[in-house]
């Protein structure tokens, strides 16, 4: 199985070096110091939110309240740090919002049984709307802690802190979900969810561990959201949820569970992010950034397909 | 139409319990509907009068009208979430037809032309490619989506002809009563819950969504059921794109934005089931009418947006909840 | 509502009082307002000066949230009419998709103001003039570039294309700048969607790929603010730099202007204005009045410190000093608007 998963991220990782070459003989500008550090910034934020949605995904479920929640996570910890000036509590309390929520998410999935692309769309409308009641416009930096502007803007050894975060989770998802009980169990629940309730392994409670990973990463992400725009913003992260999903999908994670890797997510994300982020470098109409996502998904999921179809004849 | 669901031969319960449990939940909608119809007119004096009543059928018209399409899909398994952005789409061709040819009829063959092609590409990529329906479906939302921008720059298409017939369609009432999309809606709802009901593809929707292995056993043609889903779905949403244009008067860019999530839900909340097999058109349309006339009665008492937005999850997660707890006992 | 606000208040009631004397037969009992998107800081203010003026002349002010989607907006209208409201006010989500419910309205006598876009078949209709707005900024902002900038203007403009409100923005900036510094170069023309994530992803591209920009402008605060943060995360000065924002409808803005040493120039819209000259168009309307097509309300760019001569702040709660802003005289009527786009 590893050996598949590998061959299929050689396609991702051909059509990565493809766009790259392309992208930079057209536009000398896309391999500059500034531009690299550009696009790994956007990739930190979706990368932290996919490791979690990678782990959904394996166990055959999905979050699309990650885009809500981001906003709304930015919000609650600007605003707490503000009212008690502290950053440790702002944290604490962005955190505990965020993984509430994906608690919230988890527990209605696994215990009232709500399919979860519903469940999750419920969550959307009701953490939109709960944003506007907790706060009319966006919450300003009143506080001006160095530290909160360190987390989005700042640097460690030449590399921005955002992917130094992003990294880390990474690796930490990577290792639990290749070498840990808990990874194999997460991908025997999502590729025969009642064969494994039936061999004893505790379904539901992995699952709401993964529900409850996806929450707190979101609420990692949102921190850096809003370090990065000075401001808790409440309409901040629409569509996000899709641009997560369709990056995790792009590296090779089967909607129906049981299959994935972070590895094919991490190209995914960098995929998505640089064909985002050629568009504008080469000066095309930005109404493609739409178009050529979808077309590459389809054409990637294609690929795949084909890919492992050979492979198993 | 629940016994469509009992005609399938091979599944694993007995038919007469599978209709009995159809049955029930759609007995249980209604009077949820009824509920919440009667909750709103005791707390707004202008909720229960014959002018906002036909009102909101208008209004539920183009979800029903879709819904029709996304519940089929859905029966057959699959998921399509392309709707949203195909209603704007249609609306292109439909305009600059009319426009070009002072043609009702030629622009509305332009729509179907493209909604048709829109619904044999999702059908062809999810059916017999086999790639998963919602990332198909998924990918043609953002590049139909991302078309309409490239094509129109952003500004919506006038109808400059102004036909008569083309402003009646979606703004006109029967006998001055009845707004011609509801009429129009429940046509179409009848046809196809005959169709489900009394045609063999009703059969083979139910038997290839609830178990594809058994419907190919039994000698159905799989791939072409889920092919023929994803048309329909597609030749549905033009016809509510159709009305939804003349309603607006124009091909509005903007236009159908959130609308797949609108009927999903919906359709869900009607207890049409994402894993296939299961559910009825009479169900679904509980389903549309429950959440419009939530979102009419609350608009009514003058709910605030946000609140909407909480008390329309609320309801999702509690209805749809309380559907599966109640299949999970039965 | 701050003390200050209440005192103010109690002012204009007067005023009014006394302007409204001379005309003052018929009130409308209800207005209906279907606005495009209420959640937006700028219709809560359309919202509130509405409501506001509403009160003031003694009419119930009702409003339905269209939230972006056209559907929901002829849906809004329809159950106003069916609710018998005297006259509607409609902000167009896009305005070719109200003309079937203008000539509905009509066909049923009901009286209608349109704010914001103008509209085929329409009676008048209450706007700030979008290309002007920017205009005026974009002089404002060639004069600083003159002053403090060695009369270079190098513009990344972060837009929205999607409205043809803020197009005008964008246009009417760049050819105001020009009428100070006619070699003013746009080195990009950005779509930030008006949303402070996706402005500050596509400013962070777009400075990588050519940072010889010396002025950013945004056609509302989230895109100026998004274009100035993916400024300071390129690790850059804000020394030689210029922020333009354009809206002026909440307090971001305000902080930015206090803390950033860039963002200088504010093109301020005055939301409460537009909303208490809507609902006076409404009256005029609903009693058959004579009312002119467009119906001008102010705006103008405000530097540095200018702000607080319009608003004050107490703890997060802005008021509208409606004097001052009063005082500001709208233009007859607008150089461009939509229909020039064409």
């Amino acid at each position: 199985m590893s050996l598949v998963s590998d061959r299929s991220q050689i396609v991702l990782l051909g059509i990565l070096a493809l766009l790259c070459i392309a992208i930079s003989l057209a536009a000398p500008q896309f391999y500059t110091g500034a531009n690299v550090i550009a696009i790994l910034r956007q990739c930190a934020l979706v990368l932290i939110v996919a490791t979690g949605m990678t782990m959904l995904l394996v166990a055959a479920e999905v979050d699309l309240s990650v885009g809500a929640s981001l906003a709304f996570t930015g919000c609650v910890g600007m605003d707490v740090t503000n009212r008690t000036g502290s950053l440790v509590l702002g944290t604490l309390a962005a955190l505990a919002f965020a993984g509430g929520v994906g608690l919230f998410n988890g527990l209605v999935v696994t215990r009232l049984k709500v399919n979860s692309l519903i469940a999750t769309i419920a969550t959307m409308m009701m953490l939109q709307g709960g944003v506007y009641l907790y706060t009319r416009e966006a919450v300003q930096n009143l506080h001006q802690i160095r530290a909160f502007t360190e987390l989005g803007a700042g640097y460690v050894g030449g590399l921005p802190i955002p992917v130094l975060i992003a990294a880390l989770i990474f690796i930490a998802g990577f290792v639990a979900l290749r070498f840990t009980t808990f990874g194999r169990y997460l991908y025997a629940v999502g590729a025969n969810g009642k064969a494994a309730r039936l061999s004893g392994l505790r379904a539901e409670r992995l699952k709401l561990v993964a529900f409850l990973a996806t929450g707190l990463l979101v609420g990692v992400a949102g921190l850096i959201l809003a370090s990065l725009m000075n401001a808790g913003q409440p309409t901040a992260g629409r569509g996000f949820e899709l641009t997560v999903i369709a990056a995790v999908i792009l590296g090779g994670t089967s909607l129906s569970g049981g299959r994935g890797t972070l590895v094919g997510t991490l190209l995914g994300v960098l995929v998505l992010k640089v064909i985002d982020n050629g568009i504008i470098i080469l000066r095309w109409n930005q109404d493609l950034q739409m178009v050529v996502p979808g077309v590459v998904i389809i054409l990637a999921t294609w690929l795949d397909l084909v890919r492992r179809r050979r492979d198993a004849r | 139409m629940p016994q469509s669901v009992s005609s399938l031969a091979a599944a694993p319960a007995g038919p007469s319990l599978l209709r009995r449990l159809a049955r029930r939940n759609e007995i249980a909608l209604l009077l949820s509907l009824l509920a919440v119809i009667a909750f709103f007119a005791l707390a707004s004096d202008t909720f229960l009068t014959t002018r906002n009543l036909t009102n909101v059928l208008g209004q539920a018209a183009l979800p029903l009208v879709a819904g029709i399409g996304v519940a089929i899909v859905f029966i057959s398994g699959e998921v399509d979430v392309s709707i949203g952005s195909l209603v704007a789409a249609i609306a292109i061709p439909l305009i600059t037809i009319m426009n070009a040819t002072e043609s009702f009829a030629l622009g509305v063959a332009g729509a179907l032309a493209l909604g048709l092609a829109v619904g044999v590409v999702n059908g062809y990529l999810a059916a017999y490619l086999g790639i998963n329906s919602l990332i198909v479906t998924l990918g043609t939302l953002f590049i139909l989506r991302g078309g309409v921008y490239l094509y129109t720059g952003q500004r919506a298409i006038p109808d400059d002809v102004m036909l008569e017939s083309f402003f009646q369609l979606g703004n006109g009432r029967l006998f001055g009563v009845v707004p011609h999309p509801a009429v129009i809606a429940v046509i179409l709802l009848i046809a196809f819950a005959y169709f489900l009901r009394h045609r063999p593809f009703g059969r083979q929707l139910y038997a290839v969504g609830g178990n594809p292995e058994v419907a190919r056993l039994a000698g159905y043609n799989v791939r072409r059921v889920k092919f023929v889903a994803f048309v329909i779905s597609a030749l549905l949403a033009t016809i509510a794109g159709i009305l939804l244009a003349s309603r607006l008067g124009s091909a509005v860019h903007v236009a159908g934005l959130g609308f797949e999530f609108q009927v999903v839900a919906a359709v869900v909340l009607g207890g049409v089931s994402l894993s296939g097999g299961v559910g009825s058109l009479a169900g679904m349309a509980l389903g549309v009418l429950i959440l419009q006339f939530v979102s009419n009665g609350l608009g009514m008492l003058n709910i605030a947006t946000e609140w909407q937005l909480v008390i329309t999850g609320g309801i999702i997660i509690a209805a749809v909840a309380f559907d599966e707890l109640k299949r999970r006992r039965a | 509502m701050t003390k200050l606000m209440k005192t103010l208040f109690a002012a204009s009631v007067a005023l009014g009082a006394l302007a409204g004397a001379a005309a003052a037969e018929n009130m409308p009992k209800k207005i209906g307002y279907v606005v495009n998107y209420a959640t937006h800081e700028w219709y809560q203010n359309v919202i509130k000066g509405m409501k506001d003026r509403a009160a003031q002349l003694g009419i119930e002010l009702e409003v339905k949230d269209a939230n972006l989607d056209v559907a929901k907006q002829v849906a809004g209208a329809e159950d106003f009419m069916a609710q018998g409201v005297d006259v509607l006010i409609i902000t167009p989500v896009n305005e070719e998709g109200v003309v079937p419910l203008l000539r509905r309205a009509k066909a049923e006598n009901m009286p209608l103001v349109l704010e914001g876009n103008p509209v085929k078949g329409m009676t008048t209709m209450v706007a700030i003039c979008d290309y002007d707005t920017g205009y005026h900024a974009g002089v404002a902002a060639g004069q600083y570039a003159k002053e403090h900038l060695g009369g270079v203007a190098k513009v990344m403009n972060v837009g929205l294309p999607l409205l043809s409100a803020t197009v005008l923005r964008s246009n009417g900036f760049m050819d105001g700048i020009k009428t100070e510094i006619p070699e003013a170069t746009l080195v990009h023309d950005l779509d930030g969607g008006g949303n402070p994530d996706r402005a500050l992803e596509v400013s962070s591209a777009a400075l990588a790929q050519n940072a010889d920009v010396n002025i950013i402008y945004g056609i509302n605060d989230n895109s100026s603010l998004g274009g100035l943060q993916a400024w300071k995360a390129a690790g850059k000065s804000q020394d030689g730099l210029l922020v333009v924002g354009t809206g002026g409808e909440g307090l971001a803005f305000i902080n930015a202007m206090e803390t950033e040493p860039s963002y200088k120039i504010e093109a301020a819209m005055f939301p409460e204005k537009v909303g208490f000259t809507a609902v006076d168009a409404a009256v005029k309307v609903f009693n058959g009045e004579a009312v002119p097509e467009h119906i001008v309300s102010p705006t103008t760019p405000m530097i540095g410190a200018d702000w607080k001569k319009y608003y004050s702040v107490e703890g997060t709660t802005r008021s509208i000093n409606w004097d001052a802003v009063n005082g500001v005289k709208p233009a007859d009527k607008c150089m461009k608007t939509a229909a020039d786009l064409k």
